[in-house]
C-alpha cells in the first residue's frame, strides 16, 4: 500500500481504495485512543457511598490531564474527531467511481479492446512499412540526382 | 562473528559460450512455473486470489452474490461500526465486564470492511487495464494519422518539385 509522502516533497495522492483503507485504519486508531484515554483519565469508581472521595491533587500542574483543564473536554474533542473521520469515510465512498457491471462485462470489454488494439497496431505497422519504403525510394532517387549533377550528365 | 562468503554464481554461464555466433546452441530459459512451488522452505502458489472470509474463519456481514453494491455495503458497515462503538461505550459504563463481546464485534466489522476493500482491488486492476488499452489505441490511431499526413505531404512536395524541374 503506497503511503503519503509528507514533508518537504509535494504530497502525492493515493488511489481511492488505498485512501479508504487508510481511513478505516484511522477510524480504528481513533476509537482505540478514545477508549484508552477515557479509561486512563476516568475518575475511580465509587465502591460504596460511605467511602469519602480521594483528596483532589494538590498541585494541578503535576497532573497533565487536569492541567489542560480538559478532563471533560477530551471526550468531546476525541468523539468529534471520530465522527469527522467517519464522515470522511462516507465522502470517500461517495467518491468511488461507479461500478459498471461485473467481472464478465469488464472481461468482454478487455477482449474487445485487445482485438481493436491488434487491428490498429497492424494498420500502424503497414503504414510504417510503406512510409519507410517511400523514404528509401526518395533517398535513392536523390542520390541518383546528385550523382547526375556532379557528373554533369544531361537528365533523360 | 563468523561470516560466510556469498555462494558462487550458478555454473550455467559456460553453456552460453557461443551464444553470439549461434543463439540456438545455448539452452532455452526455464518455462514459467505453474501451480505451487517451494521457495526457501515455504510453499507458494502462483494463483494469487483473495481468500474468502469463511476460509479465514470470519463471519461475513455483507450479503454474498455475484454483484455487490460496494458503496452501499461500505456505508452500511460504517454505520454499523459507529453504532457498535457507541454500544461499547454504553457497556463500559453500565456492565463493564461484558466488554469482550462488543470488542469482538467491532473487530469483526473492521475485518469485513478491509475484506470488502480488498475485493475491490481486482475490479480496480481490470478498470486500469481497460483505461491503459484505450489510451494505447488512441495513441496508435494518432500515430497512424500522423504517418498518413506526412506521406501525403511528402508526395505533394515531390509532385511540386517535379513540376518545377520540368518547367525548367
Amino acid at each position: 500500500m503506497v503511503g503519503l509522502i509528507i514533508g518537504f516533497k509535494k504530497e502525492r495522492k493515493m488511489d481511492i481504495i488505498s485512501q479508504l483503507q487508510e481511513q478505516v485504519n484511522t477510524i480504528a486508531a481513533l476509537a482505540f485512543n478514545t477508549f484508552g484515554t477515557l479509561q486512563r483519565d476516568a475518575h475511580p469508581v465509587k465502591l460504596s457511598p460511605n467511602y469519602p472521595d480521594p483528596p483532589p491533587p494538590s498541585n494541578p500542574t503535576e497532573d497533565p490531564a487536569t492541567a489542560a483543564g480538559n478532563v471533560s473536554e477530551q471526550p468531546k474533542l476525541m468523539t468529534a474527531a471520530l465522527v469527522k473521520a467517519a464522515k470522511q469515510f462516507d465522502a470517500l465512498v461517495a467518491a468511488l467511481p461507479p461500478a459498471e457491471g461485473g467481472e464478465e462485462v469488464q472481461m468482454k470489454r478487455i477482449a474487445e479492446l485487445q482485438a481493436e488494439n491488434d487491428a490498429v497496431g497492424q494498420e500502424l505497422q503497414r503504414q510504417l512499412e510503406a512510409a519507410e519504403k517511400e523514404l528509401k525510394e526518395v533517398q535513392e532517387l536523390f542520390g541518383q540526382a546528385t550523382d547526375n549533377c556532379l557528373n554533369l550528365k544531361r537528365p533523360d | 562473528m563468523a561470516t560466510a562468503t556469498y555462494p558462487p554464481p550458478p555454473p550455467y554461464y559456460r553453456l552460453y559460450k557461443d551464444y553470439l555466433q549461434n543463439p540456438k546452441s545455448a539452452p532455452e530459459p526455464p518455462p514459467p512455473i505453474e501451480g505451487t512451488y517451494v521457495c526457501f522452505g515455504s510453499n507458494y502458489t502462483t494463483d494469487d486470489v483473495l481468500p474468502t472470509l469463511e476460509e479465514q474463519g470470519v463471519r461475513q456481514l455483507y450479503p454474498k452474490g455475484p454483484n455487490i453494491d460496494f458503496k452501499k455495503e461500505l456505508r452500511s458497515l460504517n454505520r454499523e461500526l459507529q453504532l457498535h462503538i457507541l454500544e461499547l461505550a454504553d457497556v463500559l459504563v453500565e456492565r463493564p465486564s461484558q466488554y469482550a463481546r462488543r470488542v469482538e464485534e467491532i473487530s469483526l466489522i473492521f475485518k469485513n470492511l478491509h475484506h470488502l476493500l480488498n475485493s475491490l482491488r481486482p475490479h480496480q486492476a481490470r478498470a486500469t487495464l481497460i483505461h491503459i488499452l484505450e489510451l494505447q489505441i488512441q495513441r496508435r490511431k494518432q500515430a497512424v494519422e500522423d504517418i498518413k499526413r506526412r506521406r501525403e505531404d511528402a508526395r505533394k512536395l515531390l509532385k511540386e518539385s517535379i513540376a518545377t524541374l520540368d518547367g525548367n
